[in-house]
C-alpha cells in the first residue's frame, strides 16, 4: 500500500468516525427523548455504538488491502 | 373508547418518529461503510455553505458575518510534517549545541580579555 493511500484510508477513517459518533448520538438523543424519558445512557448508547461501527469499518478497510480472495488462493 | 385508543395512537407515534430517523441515517449512508460515510460529509460539506447563504439572505444578515475561509486539513500530512520536523530538530541538536557551547565559551573569553 503506497503512502499517499494510506493517508486517504486514514483520511477516511477519521471522517467516517466523525460522521458515526454525530449519527449515533443524534439517534440516542432521539430515542432517549422519545422512548426512555429523557435518560442520558441511550446518548451514551448510541455514541460507542456509532464509534464501534467507524472503528470496525476502518480496520476492514486497513485490512483490505493485505486479504487474498478465495478463488486466488 | 378515545381513553383506549390514545395510548396505541402515543406508541404508534413514537415508533413512528424514531423509526423514520433510523430509516433516514440509514439511507443517506451514515450508518454505512468508511466511504459512503465520507461521501456523505462531502455532500454535507457542499450543502452547507449555500443553505447558510440563503438563511442569511432571508433574515437580512448578510453584510453582517464575516465570509468562511475555506480550510483544507489533513490530519495525516499534520502529522507526519511534525514527525519531519521533530527527527530533523533531534539529529541537528548535538551539532547545534557544540556550536553554540563553542560561540559561548569564545563570548566569554572575549570578555575576558
Amino acid at each position: 500500500m503506497s503512502e499517499k493511500e494510506l493517508g486517504q484510508k486514514w483520511d477516511r477513517c477519521l471522517a467516517d468516525g466523525v460522521i458515526k459518533l454525530g449519527t449515533g448520538l443524534g439517534l440516542g438523543i432521539v430515542f432517549s427523548v422519545v422512548f426512555f424519558k429523557r435518560r442520558t445512557w441511550p446518548i451514551t448508547l448510541g455514541s460507542g455504538m456509532g464509534l464501534g461501527m467507524a472503528y470496525a469499518n476502518c480496520q476492514t478497510d486497513l485490512r483490505l488491502h493485505y486479504l487474498v480472495p478465495k478463488k486466488d488462493q | 373508547m378515545a381513553a383506549k385508543i390514545f395510548p396505541v395512537i402515543k406508541l404508534a407515534t413514537k415508533v413512528t418518529l424514531a423509526g423514520g430517523a433510523l430509516y433516514v441515517a440509514h439511507d443517506s449512508g451514515l450508518l454505512g461503510t468508511s466511504k459512503q460515510g465520507f461521501e456523505a460529509l462531502e455532500r454535507a460539506r457542499a450543502a452547507i455553505p449555500p443553505a447558510m447563504e440563503e438563511w442569511m439572505k432571508y433574515f437580512g444578515l448578510e453584510a453582517q458575518l464575516p465570509a468562511v475561509p475555506k480550510v483544507e486539513f489533513s490530519p495525516v500530512q499534520a502529522w507526519n510534517s511534525g514527525v519531519r520536523t521533530s527527527i530533523s530538530a533531534l539529529s541537528e541538536a548535538p551539532r547545534k549545541a557544540s556550536e553554540y557551547s563553542t560561540r559561548g565559551l569564545q563570548y566569554v573569553k572575549d570578555l575576558a580579555k
